[in-house]
């Protein structure tokens, strides 16, 4: 009896919490497609803050950086973080620490720490040698290096789970190291690799404060456009780009999901 | 000895070596040359002095740190002394309320069938996706004046009339505990899913109340998920920057507004830089705390992330 009560009451917790969960980017939604300029009162559907989303060049090259940034460094980041992957599986009875301390550092070290770290470097740099001028390749720089920990443990874990016979059998199939990186390593971790490109493509997107102070004036990404507006005063046309970039996780999580039930 | 069995071993151990310098040496010197350097740049920066234009110049001084305990041109003033008080007060209660959410969440979708439980965990960590910009600019829009959260809260008089809800530390507080809720859903997840149930069956036969049960045969067993969901919402918590700048208004600052907001209005970038010292020893002790008290609990392995 007593069991059944808490068992309703922890339900009715859980559709709480999801509504606390959805909720604001519920409204953000809603409000995308207001016909009034405001955020207070929906006055009727339209959808004429999408239209001005497209006819707005800051956005459009917002969104150009955005993904120019998220596929260049998750690229970078994965060949370095793989081939670290490796080297941590195939050397792990060494005596590894401060590589492993070196890998967290990203992970641990404060966002805000982080940015204002590199910027602070980069401005420095640029007066020392007239390279890394803040704008796109200074971000890429920044985002790689808190790209690699990623790449590297999940490859990592990816050897770790294998056979180690297998490395046997692949020595005795294939001659020269190469065919053996081809034909047999690279197959095997390709689910690994898939998963370090979308985590690390997704971390690139997601990030804001790292971004913001490695930027440059002309290498506004979707985020910085959008803390900008909100700083000058709330344009409903940010609803509508939000709304876009939250339609684009919806998409990633049921696709995440569909994987995942076709693997079991 | 046979010679040439040690000069193979020696050759193979070469090989191994540079193996793992072709491999390793990359991705390593990318970090230190991006990461270590640049915070040992700015911890340098710390030990020296504001020049005119907000960059650092020499001679080494210590004037940023009295800056940061908050002595100026005018004498001493608490400012930077509240900044700090509230984001340890805003990181202790975001945390606690965290775990206060997590904790029946957790369990309850270890209850769920197991066919829906990867579902039910999806649609806790999905919000998280989202950018943090617009997760936050969310709530500015359901918090601001006007809107019906903050009329209810005007009639139940918990605030001024036109006030709103935003901006205010109460805001603030929500927002890190949004922001934060999946960190701790899964560590604690993953800890009720191995939970051994024959020891909360043992209790129960020798009659303990439930509040007893749960005491000493379920948080034990949970403490190592609980540790590592704390180390995951606490540290990033304490220097958080876009939420107390978005929903606090500019009057519940916390350290990481301190911080940043040296470098971008070009302020003082010593005094940032002794901002941010001080936010990587918190980072760092908080680390080790966890460190040791999970060793102490013989779940040691489990609560490094």
């Amino acid at each position: 009896m007593r069991k059944r009560t808490l068992k309703r009451g922890l339900t009715g917790f859980w559709w709480l919490t999801l509504v606390f969960l959805y909720l604001p980017l519920a409204v953000v939604v809603m409000f995308s497609f207001n016909a009034a300029n405001s955020a207070a009162s929906m006055t009727g559907f339209s959808l004429r803050w999408y239209h001005q989303l497209f006819a707005n060049d800051q956005i459009m090259s917002a969104f150009g950086n955005t993904l120019v940034l998220a596929l260049a460094s998750s690229l970078i980041a994965l060949a370095i973080g793989c081939l670290i992957g490796y080297g941590m599986y195939r050397h792990r009875h060494r005596k590894l620490g401060w590589l492993i301390v070196l890998i967290y550092l990203p992970i641990v070290l404060p966002d805000i720490v982080f940015g204002i770290s590199e910027m602070a470097f980069f401005v420095k740099l640029h007066e020392l040698t007239g390279w890394f001028k803040p704008g796109l390749g200074t971000m890429i720089i920044a985002h790689v290096t808190f790209q690699i920990p990623f790449v590297a443990l999940i490859v990592y874990s990816r050897f770790v789970g294998l056979d180690p016979t297998l490395f046997e059998a692949a020595k005795d199939l294939y001659a020269t190291p190469i065919k053996r990186v081809v034909h047999f390593m690279l197959p095997t971790i390709k689910p690994a690799l898939i998963s370090a490109f979308f985590l690390s493509f997704t971390l690139s997107v997601d990030d804001f404060v790292i971004s913001f102070f490695t930027s440059g004036p002309e290498s506004a990404t979707l985020p910085i456009y959008i803390w900008g507006a909100i700083k000058k005063g709330v344009s409903p046309e940010i609803n509508a780009i939000a709304t876009l970039m939250i339609a684009a996780v919806a998409l990633a999580a049921v696709a995440s999901l569909a994987i995942n039930r076709r693997k079991a | 000895m046979n010679d040439t069995a040690v000069l193979g071993r020696s050759r193979a151990m070469v090989t191994e070596t540079r193996h793992l310098l072709f491999t390793v040496s990359p991705g390593a010197a990318w970090i230190i040359l991006f990461l270590v350097l640049p915070s040992a740049y700015l911890m340098g920066v710390a030990f020296m002095t504001n020049g005119p234009y907000g960059l650092p110049e020499m001679p080494l001084s210590l004037e940023s740190f009295r800056q940061l305990a908050g002595f100026g041109f005018l004498g001493w003033s608490p400012g930077n002394l509240y900044t700090l008080l509230r984001s340890l007060w805003q990181t202790v209660v975001a945390t606690g309320l965290v775990v206060v959410v997590a904790y029946p969440i957790a369990y309850y979708i270890t209850t769920c069938r197991a066919r829906w439980r990867p579902i039910m965990l999806l649609l806790v960590v999905v919000p998280s996706w989202t950018n943090q910009v617009i997760r936050t600019f969310g709530w500015m829009n359901l918090l601001a004046p006007g809107t019906p959260l903050s009329a209810a809260a005007e009639t139940l008089g918990l605030i001024a009339p036109n006030m709103g809800l935003y901006p205010s530390n109460f805001a603030v507080t929500l927002g890190l505990v949004y922001n934060f809720l999946p960190f701790m859903v899964l560590p604690l997840y993953a800890a009720f899913e191995k939970l051994d149930t024959a020891q909360v069956e043992a209790a129960q036969d020798l009659y303990a109340t439930p509040i007893k049960a749960f005491w000493h045969a379920v948080f034990p067993q949970t403490l190592p998920g609980l540790l590592a969901g704390v180390v995951l919402v606490a540290i990033p918590a304490f220097g958080m920057y876009v939420i107390p700048e978005l929903l606090g208004g500019g009057k519940a600052l916390m350290l990481g507004n301190l911080v940043a907001n040296q470098f971008s209005g070009g302020s003082n970038w010593p005094l940032g830089a002794a901002g941010a010292i001080l936010m990587l020893l918190a980072t760092f002790a908080g680390l080790y705390a966890m460190r040791r008290i999970g060793k102490r609990l013989g779940g040691g392995e489990e609560v490094v992330i």
